[in-house]
């Protein structure tokens, strides 16, 4: 905020000062939005210090005692270690995957002419569309079939091939407002389609491929529907389900269950922000090929 | 290049998704597509019915009030989402402490569990020690205080906030790395000719990400016809189906009244929905030339 | 540049290693020839740390180190998630070895897919455990004559928990009858205090704690039965509607607080916990809640009762709505060495000293046994005495198929914001003729 109070020490003039008035109005609009947009993370934390009582009698109030006991009741009960590794190793890999496949669709779909080019973007489209319930039976008896079920391909699969075309769609998109001369230099210098994909493509996608990589994470690491359904062993467990064990079917263990999200959401936080720094790195790379 | 390596690139380049996206999203949608013209409780055997489920879906009240649910969740993200992503965007995409700090802000609640979500905002609408009523009290508007959960004429709209305060982030991130891509020689060149404020917004900066506002848009429209957890979390579809949707009542027709046929044919509905919604869409923003 | 590639290089490696580790995670235990090395799968719902999932926990401990040629693969879920998970497992027949099974509709349904084997010759083998059930304990888990399980605990539904203190300060009868319920109801909202505590968002609730009730109130067991099986009576009949139109009575002389539709309830329960309401209808697992956030004062002066009577109603007196409680569901697929240790774990945990364990984590019982006073919470003493003298009549949702459930549930909803009965009792009756025939 101060950095903007002292804009411009030497402007006189009225109008001037009329948009700083303005804009400073503005900036204290969109901050207070900002305030209201990460509370529920200080909410969070904060209430995962309280009492179950003091939860339900004061949910905006400072904890009357700090209960860091909450924290390792909940890391050792529901085995929390243990999902953290799982959720970590099945989410990175789902990660990777998405980032190769969807890149090199991507590229195909945005760069080549080709037969059946509309159908296949409309075949990924569809995929956006899926409410996942739907799917989770037939997946089920397909994953059995292949004998999948309980083990990590059965979440890392399934995940890659749903977070494809949110993906496709958006590094598409992207690459699509690219202009061409930036990697046919490349080909007349004889480098490989391959060469070219490694090379220019991925680099040059970095903002989108950024942006893709906080989604798909997000996604798998959120994920509760597939985990419950297509994992049946306690040693291969991820978090979402490791979260919502202090419930049984007529209460809710509150201090322990917010304990446990407080715990499972610190990673994501570091992915948004370190792809964040990505999204941003991308300008200088755009400004350095302008 | 020739043209047989390039061909070939293109097929292996392809193969992998396809046969993954196929295998694991494709044929499951199909397979539940198939299973909805049964009549199958979820166990046991299944009876062929054709079209049966489809026509009950057509004279389904309920289906088609939880299908206006959906289209006032599609216009609210449409119309709440995206241009306030795209306002904010325009804000902070550039790269100060402030900038970088709100940034993280507004994209918080994408990374936070929706059951958090949910409680956050059953205690701002809780009927007795609620928020919101506490500050109408509080600003003398007392006649204002509703019951906004649990008035199934409001209960919905009580909703929009929550839904458009979510998903901001996830369009928020999208449009700033459009607008990184806008090369800097083009914001030189809009500096010489003067072009300030929002000649240059409408001029040049928009045109030139008017491909990712349309990818906004369909995210936005897939988003909102699938959506499930906030409303699961938060009301149940209710009270009296008040705030039931597509997807919260083809859950309830699959795990709950075990009616698993009717439920598939629920969610081949959403797919054919959101195609001909998305159609629409591209074809009322497609750019003629 | 190159950083792309590696990254993609690092990625294919860690997939080859994972096909390298992948393949042996799929081994399966099926395939056993000799009686020596043994693996269970049981799935429960003993996930949280209430007192009852960690006694279970506990048997589950003890049975895996007294039992070394048997590998327990334990997996436990909170309810919702477990009864999803059930659900798509039974559609792709690939059931666990033991697992916690609801009574009524969900036995059946299992039995109906051919899912489940009976227990009848287990049960005769040990006739003392058997015959010590209390009486119809296993109804709700017999199909067609064949016994599928024995209950693990009991859940009266419907039951009247009330602050003897806030009684007295207003100076309010405890409710015996419908007469006096609303007296009480007026007396605390002229004073506002809320009277009756309810958090219907889970829609179940209404229904399982208070309408089943209120409805055998008014329409007798009999009818009821006869109306679940569409034999001789509707739920448009009369009665029925009579017992909606009395609830729905309830509703507009304001015995719930604003918004009642829109709380859960773990709020529905905090709201008398407080001291803002001074009543709250809720089944005997509301003891744990109560016993583990109320404070001392308000722990003391709560008590426990029945609903009131309905006058000129068909409904038996001191009688409660519930359901005996879950039980454990056997793998139709099972036999030989591996059904034996089945059932060895299935009497572990369900025979004597199951239901003994149980007994002491403050949980209710299907099962003739006398508590101890001295291992037991104050208001667990009151509930257990309480339901000696009080007989169960089915809950509506242990009965009723699941589209009706989802009718009633809902029809209820609409119901305390005004909705018409009989519009209500059409679809209630619609839905549960479309499932029995």
């Amino acid at each position: 905020m101060s950095k903007l109070a002292f804009h411009s020490p030497y402007s006189m003039k009225k109008t001037y000062s009329i948009r700083r008035i303005v804009s400073t109005i503005g900036w204290i609009f969109i901050t207070i939005y900002g305030i209201l947009t990460i509370y529920p993370l200080f909410w969070l934390i904060l209430s995962s210090f309280k009492s179950n009582a003091q939860f339900f009698s004061e949910p905006f109030a400072l904890p009357n005692q700090w209960m860091f006991d909450n924290f390792i009741t909940a890391w050792t009960t529901s085995k929390m270690g243990v999902a953290f590794r799982n959720s970590t190793l099945v989410s990175i890999i789902a990660l990777l995957f998405t980032l190769l496949l969807s890149g090199l669709t991507s590229y195909v779909l945005a760069r080549f002419n080709f037969k059946l080019k509309g159908l296949t973007m409309l075949f990924f489209v569809v995929g956006m569309l899926i409410p996942i319930h739907s799917t989770l039976v037939p997946l089920f008896i397909l994953m059995k079939q292949l004998s999948i079920l309980n083990s990590y391909w059965a979440l890392i699969l399934p995940y890659t091939a749903f977070a494809l075309p949110t993906a496709i769609f958006i590094l598409t998109a992207y690459l699509s407002t690219i202009p061409k001369e930036i990697e046919e230099a490349a080909y007349i210098d004889g480098t490989s389609l391959w060469g070219v994909f490694f090379r220019i493509m991925l680099p040059i996608s970095l903002p989108a491929l950024s942006t893709v990589s906080i989604l798909t994470f997000l996604h798998s690491w959120n994920d509760f529907s597939f985990a419950l359904v297509f994992i049946s062993k306690s040693t291969l467990k991820t978090l979402p389900l490791a979260v919502s064990n202090f419930a049984d079917g007529f209460q809710t263990d509150y201090s322990l269950t917010l304990a446990a999200m407080t715990l499972s959401v610190i990673p994501t936080i570091i992915v948004f922000l370190l792809f964040q720094e990505q999204v941003m790195k991308g300008m200088t790379a755009g400004a350095v090929k302008g | 290049m020739n043209s047989a390596t390039v061909k070939r690139f293109i097929a292996v380049a392809l193969a992998p998704s396809l046969i993954l996206y196929s295998l694991f999203v494709f044929v499951p949608v199909i397979w539940s597509a198939y299973y909805s013209l049964f009549n199958w409780s979820g166990i046991g055997q299944a009876a062929f019915i054709g079209l049966q489920n489809y026509k009950e879906l057509l004279s389904d009240s309920i289906f088609w009030h939880s299908l206006g649910n959906n289209v006032i969740f599609v216009l609210a993200s449409v119309l709440g989402q995206v241009p306030l992503a795209l306002l904010l965007a325009i804000i902070l995409y550039k790269s100060n402490a402030l900038q970088r700090f709100l940034r993280a802000a507004v994209f918080m609640p994408m990374v936070l569990s929706t059951v958090v979500i949910g409680l956050i905002w059953n205690y701002v609408y809780h009927p007795q020690i609620g928020i919101l009523n506490f500050l109408l009290d509080a600003l003398n508007l007392s006649a204002l205080k509703m019951e906004w959960l649990s008035d199934p004429d409001i209960a919905i709209f009580s909703l929009i906030p929550p839904l458009i305060w979510s998903f901001v982030g996830l369009y928020l991130i999208i449009f700033i790395s459009a607008l990184q891509n806008i090369p800097g020689e083009l914001d030189d060149a809009a500096k010489i000719d003067g072009a300030k404020g929002f000649t240059k917004l409408f001029k040049i900066t928009l045109p030139m990400i008017w491909g990712t506002i349309q990818v906004a848009l369909i995210l936005c429209i897939a988003g909102s016809l699938k959506s499930f957890d906030l409303v699961y979390i938060m009301t149940r579809g209710g009270p009296a189906h008040a705030t039931e949707l597509l997807a919260t009542y083809m859950y309830n027709a699959t795990f709950s009244t075990f009616r698993y046929g009717y439920g598939s044919t629920i969610s081949t509905a959403i797919v054919i929905i959101s195609l001909l919604l998305i159609g629409t869409s591209q074809w009322l923003t497609s750019r003629r030339k | 540049m190159f950083k792309a590639a590696k990254l993609g290089l690092v990625g294919i490696l860690i997939v080859v290693l994972l096909a390298a580790c992948g393949s042996n995670s799929s081994s399966d235990g099926s395939t056993n020839k000799s009686t020596e090395k043994i693996t269970l799968t049981i799935w429960n719902n003993w996930s949280g740390q209430d007192a009852k999932a960690v006694a279970m926990r506990k048997i589950l401990e003890d049975f895996q180190s007294e039992n070394p040629n048997i590998t327990l693969e334990i997996e436990a879920l909170a309810t919702d998630g477990l009864k999803t998970r059930l659900r798509t497992a039974a559609a792709a027949d690939e059931m666990p070895d033991l697992f916690v099974m609801w009574p009524g509709a969900m036995t059946k349904e299992f039995v109906q897919g051919d899912l489940l084997q009976p227990i009848n010759e287990f049960l005769d083998q040990n006739a003392e455990w058997k015959n010590n059930f209390i009486e119809n304990a296993l109804v709700d888990f017999t199909v067609e004559d064949n016994i599928y399980s024995v209950p693990m605990n009991l859940a009266p539904s419907s039951l009247l928990y009330y602050n003897e203190d806030l009684f007295k300060q207003y100076n309010v009868k405890v409710p015996t009858t419908w007469d006096e319920l609303l007296q009480a109801v007026d007396t605390f909202n002229a004073n506002n205090i809320i009277p009756i505590a309810l958090g219907n968002k889970a829609n179940w609730v209404a229904q399982s704690t208070t309408f089943s009730t209120i409805g055998d109130r008014v329409t007798g067991t009999e009818w009821f039965l006869k109306a679940v099986d569409q034999s001789g009576a509707s739920f448009t009949d009369p009665e029925f509607i009579e017992a909606l139109k009395l609830y729905q009575e309830l509703g507009e002389a304001k015995a719930y607080q604003e918004g009642f539709n829109s709380i859960d309830e773990n709020q529905m329960l905090q709201l008398y916990t407080q001291g803002k309401a001074a009543m709250v209808i809720n089944g005997g697992w509301a003891v744990a809640g109560l016993v583990n956030t109320a404070s001392e004062e308000i722990l003391n002066a709560t008590n426990i009762t029945i609903l009131p009577t309905v006058d000129g109603g068909k409904g038996a007196a001191k009688t409660t709505a519930g359901v005996v409680g879950t039980g454990l569901g056997v793998n139709k697929k099972l036999s030989g060495a591996k059904k034996d240790a089945a059932m060895k774990l299935f009497y572990a945990l369900a025979g004597p000293d199951g239901q003994k364990a149980t007994l002491e984590s403050s949980t209710l019982i299907s099962y003739n046994l006398e508590l101890d006073p001295s291992k037991a919470n104050p208001l667990f003493i009151k509930l257990t005495e309480l339901m000696k003298e009080t007989k169960i009549v089915p809950v509506y949702d242990s009965k009723l198929s699941s589209a009706a459930v989802e009718a009633i549930n809902n029809g209820l909803q609409e119901l305390l914001l005004g909705g018409d009965p009989e519009d209500i009792a059409k679809r209630i009756q619609a839905a549960q003729a479309g499932a029995v025939n």
